[in-house]
């Protein structure tokens, strides 16, 4: 193998820049794995079908499978390793822990992420709504029901945070 | 499931994107979504010599009105046709079936251009553009040509495009007042890829009665259906359950040999095409009632 | 029947699992994330073919290129690793890499390991094979026939088991019948397919002759021995290390051709080496499909509706290899008269080996089918004699007092009310609503059914099942133990060890919580970790439904152990007498007397590291360790009229679902489902409640979407995902799932396992739901996945013989 048969790549990962050098057959999802060790995120089939690599990349739901990890150069990347802060649980993390949307845990990290991106979209999704917008998402363990209540219970949590954050006095 | 080697190369403009092409050879690929090509190369079924990415070629995405219809870039996202007002407020027809493309995470990424110069027949868009009467422009280093949907679509993954050619833009005719569209489609699962699917658009004239409809379906046959026979039926009629229910006996009729896999046999995407024809055609109308009301 | 659960402080609390907050911050370590140094990685090239000889191969290209450091065909990986351990008596030998011919499509031909995995696959494209196809047999009916090509030739047929079961009088039970009930039926070829395909990392040492083996294996420590003819390692010298596990569903019991191949490669390398499978792999050559069954079922039923023997013959597809022998069909003989009190059964059953990946377990294990043939039959006999659904099930039920009850095949239920379950999922499911609505859609052409099922989930399986089907005196395995070793350390901090993996439950809360419970501490404050075989107690491993009791046996056994000793060293302390203490809260104290106490923390150190200060004839150190055994089973009789006690802790579940049925498109939607189940005593409600959700998806699953199809040259048309279609979160309505607990009078606590009874009865209740929406066309439904097009098919059908008859 040469060395000019690698491309090289600066992303963003979780904030943190990279600069690195990989072949272009390599996809995001084995950059993510093997080069920057973010092993969180998972690979379930390598062929777009199972939604459990599925990371942010500029705040977008994207399948790390199906990206080269050249294209991701002069990107931001989120990966599940991201959504906790200082340690502490990301709400989202809190209410699928509470609500025992995980069974063995190899698709939650894609669940997580695509619940991250719905909420940023719609803070307060219905049950079809949360249901068709993780159905790219496959889950062998859970039948999706805690999945959804999750969601929910997190969204609802969310909007509190929110609410409270806003001035008082805003609203007449 | 790993791709096999290939040389990558990320042009920022048309130009140089056909020069690479050029240059590269035959066993060049283009990169655009790359949501059908990258399970193709990590399934090792594709092993191009070199991928050129079009992904930074920002001259490639851009939606734009023109003359009551749309031009719209060959990189424009799925999930952008899906939420951009103004393809909303002149082709709603697009929008409704970009939707079906998969899942959101792959909508980021899958792009116009790359679904119609992939011309899978299971996909909805190519069947969009020949409801829609669009036109493709070709780019190549050489120039330019424009090819109707009617014409660019050969066989299963395969259409007018010649080595060299870029697929560059997509020109969408407006539609007449009174006019009403829909797109509806039959999966296994949500998001999974039609069993059949119909793009319809029905134009009402003064007197309520069909004035053009337009029928294209996707998944029954080995490349995107234009339902003619089926458009001729409908033309003069009143919009009415008769009217569908002829319409869907026409397309029935007008499907040779659909394709059949483990998820549908031929004679089930028939079936289907006819059901779906029927009802498409009827929440086409309602809508084309609707936009005048 | 109730528990004294409000005594409890922790049992049956809706607990936060302890092993989530890892797994969702993703630094759980998977298989696939682990690494080592030097490692290398292997891929794995497979058969193109479903049968066909091995005349040569040339891997001098692959060898050739950068990168790789092993090129093995089967012949070469036969020199240092031997078969595929198997449990069958019959001489159907499997290697993981295979030798001279291959006998399905997806069969492992040549390995390699490379640097990286890519260049691994590099090297498979450059292998150049020399294959004489042969013709392939690729369902069991033509490998049945004469002169049909042979899958093991040295088997002179492909029908590798054949045997009638006969428990008790099932010719005069059929003799004394108003009715016989009669269906063929088809049960469909499914995978578990978790979303992480099986792994292993193995390490050889050749100085000491001993291999590090890192695997998502759930049976640790009988794999530890059963592995060690294949490596050819003495078991002693190899250690395996539980990893987390991204689900199983019995696909993941011993992972033998996985680690076989990292084995063989770490073997002629010197270096580790990580053989990991993709989804290709999984999905072509899991060798843990599920049963494909052609079953004649036959129900003698009284002119009232009483049911009084069953018989059965079925024609079982096993695919090419036979390693757990026909466990799929034994398995369902521990429920196999369901709740109902036939008297007599029969079963009749041929395994025939054909060109596809092999069948060994997945949820349910062949207990799934058994319930669908019976619940079929039982939907069959209401419809023919009149009778409704749920009043027929009604007049066959065992009665709570008829407990343990002994069933034909000499299993024993335990406990059970299972007229007090349908009443709970009648009362919440709201019958007669949904009748009145049905009748309203179809005024309005639209087709509303309702289905039920009300059938058995065992749970806690003895190894006798593994060979009672041999006809020869009773003298295989007979134990199924789990172990776990408590520890207070001497700053008082309790230590779980477990010995089994984590592979989706939750052995980590179950311990935490039942070791809270009898040591009166909080849950939180509990460790739980795991051990390698190398220091391991005995252990069998998570299946068959055994978890839950088995730790909470375990648990319970060494707390009590551990306790013994905190007593003595307390009563030591305090000048007390054992008898008078009581362990409240962490506390060790005089009854009455709560100023007079010591802490845990004050006992432990006492036990470490204040020998001098302890009772003269207790050891340092303070741990319990205890092995559970099964708590319930007995040897068959040598002539297998009766197969002894094997699956006796018996939970049971009624569904009711409703649905709508789209006749001219034939999709499917869910109105309502309702699931009760009764698992004995609840541990942790929400986790029981996900099991069980997750267990129904999958059961719709196999209802509606799943099939392994392979086409008629034994390709394998399902080898992604794009094609093996798992339910997605829109494909699954939300459940409403309720308890009954009725607790198992030989367990701790009471519990019974829970974790396969979703899957074991969704199946039966959906497809009752959808035959009753298609009864205006008199439509029976006899086969599965239920998919849209076959609806639009029997619809028509049924059309056009109606218009047949009207002309």
């Amino acid at each position: 193998m040469m060395e000019d048969d690698f491309i090289p790549v600066r992303v963003s990962v979780n904030g943190v820049p990279h600069r690195l050098f990989v072949e272009p057959r390599r996809t995001l999802l084995d950059m993510l794995r093997e080069d920057l060790e973010l092993t969180g995120t998972n690979a379930g089939c390598e062929h777009g079908s199972c939604g459990a690599c599925t990371v942010l990349l500029d705040g977008q739901s994207v399948r790390a499978c199906l990206l080269l990890a050249v294209q991701a150069n002069g990107h931001e990347v989120m990966t599940v390793e991201g959504l906790a802060l200082h340690g502490r649980m990301h709400p989202l993390q809190e209410a699928f822990w509470e609500k025992q949307g995980l069974q063995c845990g190899f698709c939650t990290p894609g669940m997580l992420m695509t619940a991250y991106e719905l909420l940023q979209q719609n803070p307060d999704p219905g049950e079809e709504e949360i249901r068709s917008a993780l159905s790219g998402n496959l889950c062998r363990c859970t039948g999706y029901q805690h999945i959804v209540e999750a969601i929910r219970l997190a969204a609802q949590r969310l909007r509190e945070e929110a609410e409270a954050a806003t001035p008082s006095g805003t609203t007449a | 499931m790993k791709p096999a080697r290939f040389r990558y190369f990320a042009p920022h403009t048309i130009t140089e994107a056909a020069q690479l092409l050029d240059e590269q050879g035959d066993e060049a690929r283009l990169l655009a979504g790359g949501q059908s090509l990258l399970p193709l190369l990590n399934l090792r079924l594709a092993r191009p010599s070199a991928l050129i990415d079009l992904n930074e070629i920002q001259a490639l995405a851009f939606i734009h009105p023109r003359n009551g219809g749309l031009v719209l870039g060959a990189l424009t996202r799925d999930a952008t046709l899906e939420r951009d007002p103004l393809v909303a407020a002149r082709q709603p027809l697009l929008a409704e079936a970009a939707h079906y493309v998969g899942h959101l995470a792959i909508r980021h990424r899958s792009t116009l251009g790359g679904s119609l110069a992939h011309a899978d027949p299971a996909a909805e868009l190519p069947a969009v553009m020949l409801a829609l009467d669009a036109a493709f422009t070709l780019q190549s280093s050489t120039g330019s040509r424009t090819v109707a949907a009617a014409a660019f679509f050969k066989g299963p993954f395969q259409t007018a495009l010649q080595h060299g050619e870029i697929l560059t833009e997509v020109h969408l005719p407006g539609l007449p007042p009174r006019s009403g569209s829909a797109f509806l489609e039959f999966a296994r699962r949500e998001g999974d890829y039609a069993l059949a699917g119909v793009a319809a658009v029905i134009c009402l004239a003064e007197d309520g009665t069909i004035a053009q409809a337009r029928l294209a379906l996707c998944s029954v046959a080995p490349t995107p259906l234009q339902a003619i026979a089926a458009e001729t039926v409908l033309r003069g009629r009143h919009p009415d359950n008769a009217a569908w229910q002829a319409a869907a006996e026409a397309v029935v009729d007008e499907l040779k040999e659909p394709p059949a896999d483990i998820h549908g046999s031929a004679e089930y995407r028939r079936h289907l095409a006819g059901v779906l024809t029927r009802r498409a055609l009827a929440r086409a109308a309602q809508r084309a009632e609707r936009s005048h009301s | 029947m109730t528990t004294t659960v409000s005594e409890r402080a922790w049992i049956g609390k809706d607990l936060k699992r302890r092993e989530d907050p890892a797994l969702l911050m993703g630094t759980v370590t998977y298989i696939n994330d682990f690494k080592i140094a030097g490692m290398l990685h292997a891929a794995v090239l497979r058969s193109p073919y479903a049968h066909a000889r091995i005349r040569a191969i040339d891997t001098s290209a692959a060898r050739a290129l950068p990168g790789v450091q092993a090129v093995l065909t089967g012949k070469e990986a036969a020199e240092v690793i031997g078969p595929v351990p198997a449990f069958c008596a019959e001489p159907v030998v499997e290697h993981a890499i295979a030798v001279e011919k291959v006998r399905y499509a997806g069969e492992a031909v040549v390995a390699v390991a490379a640097e990286s995995r890519a260049i691994a696959e590099d090297a498979l494209d450059l292998v150049e094979i020399d294959w004489e196809p042969l013709p392939a047999v690729t369902d069991a009916l033509s490998a049945m026939q004469p002169g049909a090509p042979l899958v093991h030739e040295n088997l002179g047929t492909n029908v590798v088991y054949d045997h009638v079961f006969t428990f008790g009088d099932v010719d005069g039970d059929f003799a004394q019948a108003d009715h016989v009930i009669r269906r063929r039926l088809r049960w469909p070829r499914a995978t578990a397919a978790p979303l992480e395909p099986n792994g292993a990392v193995c390490a050889y040492d050749p100085a000491r002759d001993t291999m590090e083996i890192w695997s998502n294996t759930n049976m640790l420590n009988s794999a530890s021995w059963v592995m060690s003819s294949m490596l050819k390692i003495p078991p002693h010298k190899l250690n395996f290390y539980p990893m987390y596990t991204g689900g199983s569903f019995g696909s993941k019991h011993f992972l033998a051709k996985v680690i076989g191949i990292a084995g063989a490669l770490t073997k002629v390398t010197g270096r580790p080496v990580k053989f990991m499978e993709d989804r290709l792999d999984n999905l072509m050559a899991n060798d843990s499909q599920g049963p494909e069954r052609i079953y004649d079922a036959e129900l003698a039923v009284t002119k009232d509706g009483q049911f009084l023997s069953l018989r059965l013959r079925t024609i079982d597809d096993y695919g090419a290899y036979f390693i757990f022998a026909i466990t799929g069909n034994t398995n369902m003989m521990a429920q196999i008269t369901g709740p109902y009190t036939i008297r007599s059964v029969e079963t009749g059953i041929k395994a025939v080996l054909t060109n596809k990946n092999q069948q060994t377990v997945f949820r349910g294990a062949g207990s799934d089918v058994g319930n669908w043939v019976l619940e079929r039959l039982v939907d069959a006999a209401a419809e023919q004699l009149g009778i409704d659904r749920v009043e027929i099930r009604r007049r066959n039920f065992i009665q709570p007092d008829q407990f343990p009850y002994k069933i034909p095949t000499g299993n024993v239920y335990d406990s059970g009310n299972y007229p007090g379950v349908l009443n709970l999922a009648l009362e919440h499911f709201d019958l007669d609503a949904w009748r009145q609505e049905q009748a309203r859609a179809r005024q309005e052409g639209r087709y509303l059914g309702i289905g039920l099922a009300t059938a058995q989930q065992r749970s806690t399986y003895s190894s006798t099942e593994f060979w009672f089907h041999n006809p020869a005196p009773a003298t295989g395995l007979n134990s199924t133990p789990e172990s776990v070793r408590i520890s207070v350390g001497p700053t008082g901090g309790v230590t779980v060890t477990m010995f089994s993996p984590f592979w989706g439950n939750s052995p980590e809360t179950v311990a935490a919580q039942v070791v809270a419970e009898e040591l009166g501490i909080d849950p939180r404050d509990v460790n739980v970790t795991y051990d390698s075989t190398a220091h391991a107690l005995p252990s069998a491993g998570p299946g068959g439904s055994r978890m839950t009791v088995m730790l909470a046996g375990a648990v319970h056994g060494a707390a009590a152990r551990l306790k013994e000793k905190i007593f003595k060293i307390a009563a030591h302390m305090l000048e007390a007498s054992v008898s008078d203490l009581e362990l409240v809260g962490g506390q060790v104290r005089v009854k009455g007397v709560p100023s007079s106490s010591v802490s845990l923390a004050d006992i432990g150190m006492r036990a470490y590291w204040f020998k001098l200060d302890l009772p003269p004839e207790l050891e340092s150190g303070l741990e319990g360790t205890f092995t559970y055994d099964h708590p319930y089973t007995t040897k068959p009789h040598d002539d297998r009229k009766d197969l002894g006690v094997f699956y006796p802790i018996m939970g049971h579940a009624a569904h009711l679902v409703a649905v709508e049925v789209d006749i001219e498109t034939g999709a499917v939607l869910f109105k309502k489902y309702v699931a009760v189940h009764d698992v004995g005593t609840v541990l942790n409600p929400r986790s029981l409640q996900g099991q069980i959700r997750g267990g129904i998806a999958q059961g719709i699953g196999l209802a509606l979407l799943e099939e392994v199809r392979y086409g008629p040259d034994g390709q394998n048309l399902t080898s992604t995902f794009v094609d093996y279609l798992l339910p997605s979160a829109s494909d699954v309505p939300a459940i409403e799932v309720y308890h009954q607990e009725t607790p198992s009078p030989f367990t701790a606590y009471g519990v019974k396992g829970g974790g396969e009874g979703g899957r074991m009865v969704a199946p039966p209740a959906v497809t009752s739901a959808i035959e009753d929406a298609l009864r205006p066309f008199g439509v029976s439904i006899d086969e599965m996945p239920i998919t849209p097009e076959k609806i639009v098919r029997w619809v028509k059908e049924a059309q056009s013989r109606r218009q047949g008859q009207s002309n």
